[in-house]
């Protein structure tokens, strides 16, 4: 048990920091109260875990092989990237810490799933693309439906209320199914968990941060993001919602944070303003780059320590 | 299916009915006043509709606070919230212009040439008409139930109707051999009652503003 400390660890990060890309907008202008968004999050990242968690902790587990040793290290290694980056400002995904980690470990076992590698390091580049071209989509498709229905402004504050809740769950959803796999696919390719075992306590590590530590981070978001209207709001977290959802059919943890990026820059492009600052998009080609090197290397460090051994002259 | 989640939105929305009831009622005691004024002078009457008007529009204040309050309580979603309260301040703009004419002419002991009663009257039912409409541009939003484009035109002609008469009244004062300090009491309490068109024209743009904000 002491060996999945690290992945409780991070599927706690995770939880913490990624509430605000499903509830954030919602919570931070207090049209939802954060309780109510915590316990949804929570329930709806263990189901999502539960129930289609598996495809991304397979591609995980494909990549390379592993000793229980080896995942402890990997996890280790990601956990103090997500922490060290955080701690450094730098921008951070556990999406892309794990396979950075799990880069590293392949090149000490000298066997890699390079193609597997390539479709991971692929879906990183179409997430924020994935987000931008559902935003469009869903904008235009949305708009029309709202514009027709023939509510007062009470009965369409409702209808936008309902939705948000509705589409933060799912919100929630996709990111224990598709998240998971960050947090302990390592210990199923070391046979260590089975794959249930694995998304219940992923999932509940992800919960558990959510429940305990999502708000401060809220806080402190929602200060920083571009102030959406209601309804463009709704069709951000719907768009990051779906991304995220295709990419875990294609059996690929993501980003839901590039997502989210992805889908504000296009209701930005439908309503002609500019959304996204250059910094934002400099941060996502940083954490493309940065993060899985950083996890690669501190990888291969606390190999390299764990595997210090005395060896006496002869 | 919802409904247990928006209790205060239900009882914001039934305080902007109860708001829309105490305008009308400020409205009605503000014409029955002047028509009292205008027949019978500074009499006993005269005095209770002013007080009656000044509680009406103190019990519209009221409702327009614990409107506040329960939007501060977090009822409405945040630009909703905005939208409202603003809404609602520049509606209670209306009913203190009632109160102030009404104070104007008590307290300054105002008397009102006959030759000016007519057009003074013509002033007042046209903008009147203008809260009525306002009213019912207001319900529109809330209710969806009218063609709020059509009723902020209607408005915009009668303010226009407005300048017009009060441009005209102006000129009959000063064109009247009277006392030039009466001149410019009876010019003041005309560009007032000149200027509840003018705030029902100004709302009643905003609602429009507000409707088609919604719009995405």
């Amino acid at each position: 048990m002491s060996s999945l400390l690290s992945a409780i660890f991070l599927g706690w990060s995770l939880g913490a920091n990624n509430q605000a890309n499903v509830f954030g907008s919602a919570v931070s202008s207090r049209m939802v109260k954060f309780w109510t968004a915590a316990i949804l999050a929570s329930v709806f990242v263990l189901l999502g875990s539960l129930l289609e968690g598996e495809a991304c902790i397979e591609t995980y587990t494909g990549l390379t092989r592993m000793t229980l040793e080896l995942a402890v290290i990997s996890s280790l290694a990601s956990a103090g990237t997500v922490t060290l980056m955080t701690v450094l400002g730098l921008p951070v995904s556990t999406s892309q810490t794990v396979p950075g980690a799990i880069f590293a470990i392949g090149l000490l076992n000298r066997q890699l799933d390079l193609p597997g590698m390539g479709k991971v390091v692929a879906c990183w580049f179409g997430t924020p693309v994935g987000g931008v071209l559902i935003a469009v989509v869903l904008y235009y498709g949305l708009a029309a439906v709202y514009n027709r229905l023939k509510i007062n402004l009470f009965q369409s504050d409702k209808v936008l209320r309902v939705c948000l809740i509705i589409a933060g769950s799912y919100g929630a959803y996709t990111l224990g199914a598709n998240n998971v796999a960050n947090v302990t696919a390592v210990f199923v390719g070391a046979g260590v968990l089975t794959v249930f075992s694995a998304v219940l306590i992923g999932g509940m590590s992800i919960g558990f941060g959510i429940m305990t530590y999502s708000r401060p981070v809220i806080e402190t978001v929602g200060k920083k993001l571009v102030k959406l209207d209601a309804f463009s709001a709704l069709v951000v977290v719907l768009a990051e919602s779906i991304t995220v959802h295709i990419y875990t059919f294609i059996g690929v943890p993501v980003s839901t944070s590039q997502a989210v990026v992805g889908a504000v820059l296009g209701v930005g492009i439908v309503r002609g303003i500019n959304t996204i600052r250059r910094r934002t998009m400099v941060n996502i080609l940083l954490a493309w780059f940065l993060t899985p090197v950083m996890a690669c290397f501190l990888t291969l460090v606390i190999d390299f320590i764990a595997n210090l051994h005395y060896v006496p002259s002869r | 299916m919802f409904q247990f989640l928006f209790k205060k939105e239900q009882q914001v929305e039934q305080l902007i009915y109860q708001y829309l009831d105490n305008l009308k009622m400020a409205q009605d005691n503000f014409l029955t006043a002047m028509n009292v004024y205008f027949e019978k002078g500074f009499c006993e009457d005269f005095d209770f509709l002013i007080e009656q008007t000044h509680k009406v529009e103190s019990k519209a204040d009221d409702t327009r606070y614990e409107i506040e309050t329960m939007m501060y309580a977090k009822a409405l979603i945040p630009e909703s919230r905005g939208d409202v309260l603003g809404l609602l301040e520049a509606i209670d703009q209306i009913p203190g212009l009632f109160e102030l004419i009404l104070y104007m002419i008590q307290t300054q002991r105002l008397s009102t040439p006959d030759f000016l009663v007519l057009d003074i009257k013509e002033l007042i039912r046209v903008s009147l008409e203008c809260c009525d409409l306002l009213i019912k541009e207001v319900e529109a939003l809330f209710k969806k139930s009218g063609d709020i484009r059509s009723l902020v035109s209607n408005i915009d002609n009668n303010e226009s109707h407005c300048d017009h008469i009060e441009r005209r009244i102006i000129a009959r004062i000063f064109d009247a051999d009277l006392d030039p300090f009466q001149k410019l009491q009876l010019k003041e309490m005309v560009i007032q009652l000149g200027e509840i068109s003018d705030q029902a024209d100004r709302v009643s743009r905003r609602v429009h503003i507000i409707s088609t904000k919604r719009r995405v």
